[in-house]
């Protein structure tokens, strides 16, 4: 639920109808002026049709240079971030050699591995040495080195599952494994805010989908009642499997989702459940095991548990963990284990180091100390800005924040005045988002101090002044003083 | 002043925007305003201000959402590309609030020009022939309907 000021909601229908008009009375004339200009490719098919891309070309490219910035240094809480310019107003862009040091609340770095560690990156490098950078091969060739079988026990073990699968992409491990789990005949209900890498699997596997409103375990419970009942379309036979698809925390939104209600209703119904935990394992919970030991749920009550090594362990590559009778089947029906190059051993050799890092098993404290500190930063940080007055989503003890934007001239100017002013955040807008509802997504990570914090807090209190985009009363001064004063006496 | 959206179980991203609050609001605000600025501009008569407001509203609804097929998104991998965007909105689903919606404002357009026109002649029958397209199109009858294999694919 977000809550909207109605003249915002107005005013941005009304500027994308602008942009919209614009956008095509700049095709009628791309469309007159191209007439005359013949080709020589009369009689073959247009590659797309000139309405495909019109979002790309008409809306995208004019502020394409909020987007796909290059940086020139490891992802840290500091790094460099490439400057550009462009000659024909963002269509093309040409990068200079100038660098700016920006303060990057863009980066899934939730622990802070995605810089040098003084415990993973000595070891990564001699594993680098001794196994190569790449296996060059399968996994069923000659792709499985004792690296790969060490991580997946480990994997296995830190999640609670009796056995896993890794994969060398976190996009590929759902996409790749959501067809062989489930066929013709079968149904998948996932939420409506599901990753595209589960919408792309989903479709995929030619299984019915259906859509269950978000985060909400009444309305599956409506729906699962409605298909049971129902069965296949067209057949009416009951249905080979019902697999029910969420997220541990959804990336655009920072919200954690109402697992032990949903589990409950699955078990009622006998479903399976697949739960994909990319952006919540190693970030949430108190050993880092992520949204299951965060809201109390027994790992075996989910029947799929998947992964990636992207966010919170600064390595590449998924994950599926389940029973050993489901990783087995997988290791010989799925294309991505039996026909993709198997992960690199120095990233494997990253993983395992991070999860000896978290679990303590390297002698230090280390992992501890990341994950208090990361939720620490995270509730500070929320807290904060919604003292301000912002409108801030997301569950308390998410690493991720979006603060809404609402209207699309604001995203271009947001995220230049804040590159302007040394802080690098990330934008997004329609339609990875609802059209209404743009916004800039902040990721807090384990290796940004109090000062960094507190440097970005001003920065994005003074551009939201000047964008405009509190749209919330902040909190007077003088009352939080008032409450101080009390306090002490 | 603040609503609440909830967020639709629509995948496709190219009809679900219409499925928000505020919709409804904008598009007659638009029209409202369409017709001050076609006043200010050519100096007629409020009449005839409202009948060309009526027409290019024909024009350009009938161009979005009865002749125009598929989406502006190549990620969808075209499942909707036969389907216009009238055929698209809220899955397919006939007689919903918001189709609803849109058959009645062409019919309130028409009548407020004809009234303002006082019935004259030609402008009369345009207006007539216009809402008679529009809302024949919005029938569930027609639904994936092409008569005589107009704006069908090869």
């Amino acid at each position: 639920m977000i809550a909207i000021p109605y003249l915002t909601a107005l005013t941005t229908f009304f500027s994308y109808v602008l942009l919209f008009a614009f956008g095509q009375i700049r095709d009628i004339f791309r469309k007159i002026t191209g007439w005359y200009s013949s080709n020589n490719l009369q009689g073959y098919a247009p590659i797309c049709l000139g309405l495909e891309d019109f979002y790309i070309r008409r809306l995208y490219l004019r502020i394409q240079d909020c987007f796909g910035r290059p940086i020139s240094s490891a992802p840290d809480a500091w790094f460099d971030v490439v400057e550009r310019y462009s000659n024909d107003n963002n269509k093309t862009l040409i990068r200079t050699s100038k660098i700016s040091r920006c303060l990057n609340l863009g980066s899934y770095n939730y622990l802070g591995f995605a810089a040098s560690d003084e415990y993973c990156t000595p070891r990564v490098i001699e594993s680098m040495k001794k196994y190569s950078p790449s296996t060059c091969s399968s996994r069923v060739d000659a792709g499985t080195t004792s690296l790969h079988e060490e991580l997946e026990k480990c994997v296995a073990n830190f999640v609670g599952k009796p056995a896993a699968i890794v994969f060398g992409m976190g996009y590929v491990t759902n996409s790749a494994v959501l067809p062989v789990l489930m066929g013709k005949g079968g149904l998948i209900i996932s939420d409506s805010l599901n990753h595209n890498s589960i919408v792309n699997g989903a479709r995929g596997s030619g299984a019915t989908v259906r859509v269950f409103q978000h985060n909400t375990p009444s309305h599956l419970e409506e729906v699962l009642r409605e298909q049971i009942a129902e069965g296949q379309p067209r057949t009416h036979r009951p249905w080979k499997k019902i697999i029910v698809i969420v997220e541990g925390i959804y990336s655009m939104e920072g919200e954690l989702c109402k697992l032990p209600e949903i589990i409950a209703i699955c078990k009622k119904y006998k479903a399976y459940t697949y739960l994909d935990e990319a952006h919540s394992i190693g970030a949430v919970g108190k050993t880092g095991r992520g949204v299951c030991e965060l809201l109390g749920v027994d790992p075996v009550d989910v029947d799929i548990m998947m992964g990636t090594f992207t966010k919170s362990f600064g390595s590449c590559g998924g994950y599926i963990a389940g029973s050993k009778e489901l990783i087995q089947y997988l290791k010989y029906t799925c294309p991505a284990h039996l026909y993709a190059t198997s992960l690199s051993p120095p990233a494997a050799e990253q993983i395992i180091s991070a999860i000896k890092v978290i679990l303590g098993e390297d002698g230090t404290s280390r992992g501890a100390q990341k994950l208090a500190r990361i939720r620490e930063n995270s509730n500070f940080f929320r807290s904060e800005l919604q003292k301000m007055g912002f409108e801030v989503l997301g569950d308390n003890d998410s690493p991720v924040m979006p603060i809404m934007l609402y209207n699309p001239a604001k995203i271009p100017a947001f995220s230049r005045e804040c590159l302007k002013q040394n802080v690098a955040v990330v934008t997004v807008a329609f339609p990875a988002t609802p059209l209404l509802l743009a916004r800039a997504r902040i990721c807090i990570s384990a290796s940004h101090t109090k000062e960094d914090l507190i440097q970005a807090l001003e920065v994005i209190s003074r551009v939201g002044d000047l964008v405009g985009i509190k749209y919330f009363p902040a909190e007077p001064k003088k009352q939080q003083e008032e409450e101080k004063m009390l306090k002490l006496e | 002043m603040y609503v609440k959206a909830v967020r639709p179980t629509d995948l496709n991203r190219n009809t679900e925007w219409f499925t928000y609050p505020g919709v409804w609001t904008t598009y007659i605000l638009i029209l409202f305003f369409s017709w001050l600025i076609v006043l200010s501009v050519l100096n007629c008569s409020p009449g005839l201000a409202w009948t060309i407001v009526h027409l290019s509203h024909f024009l350009v609804t009938y161009h979005f959402f009865h002749w125009k097929k598929g989406t502006p998104f190549a990620d969808d991998q075209g499942i909707y590309n036969r389907l216009t965007w009238w055929e698209q909105i809220d899955s397919g689903k006939q007689l919903t609030r918001n189709r609803k919606f849109l058959t009645v404002v062409p019919v309130v357009l028409y009548l407020i020009a004809s009234h303002t026109t006082d019935y004259q002649h030609p402008m009369l029958f345009f207006n007539t022939l216009a809402v008679f397209v529009l809302v024949v199109a919005k029938f569930p009858h027609m639904h994936k309907v092409r008569i005589f294999g107009i704006n069908a694919d090869q």
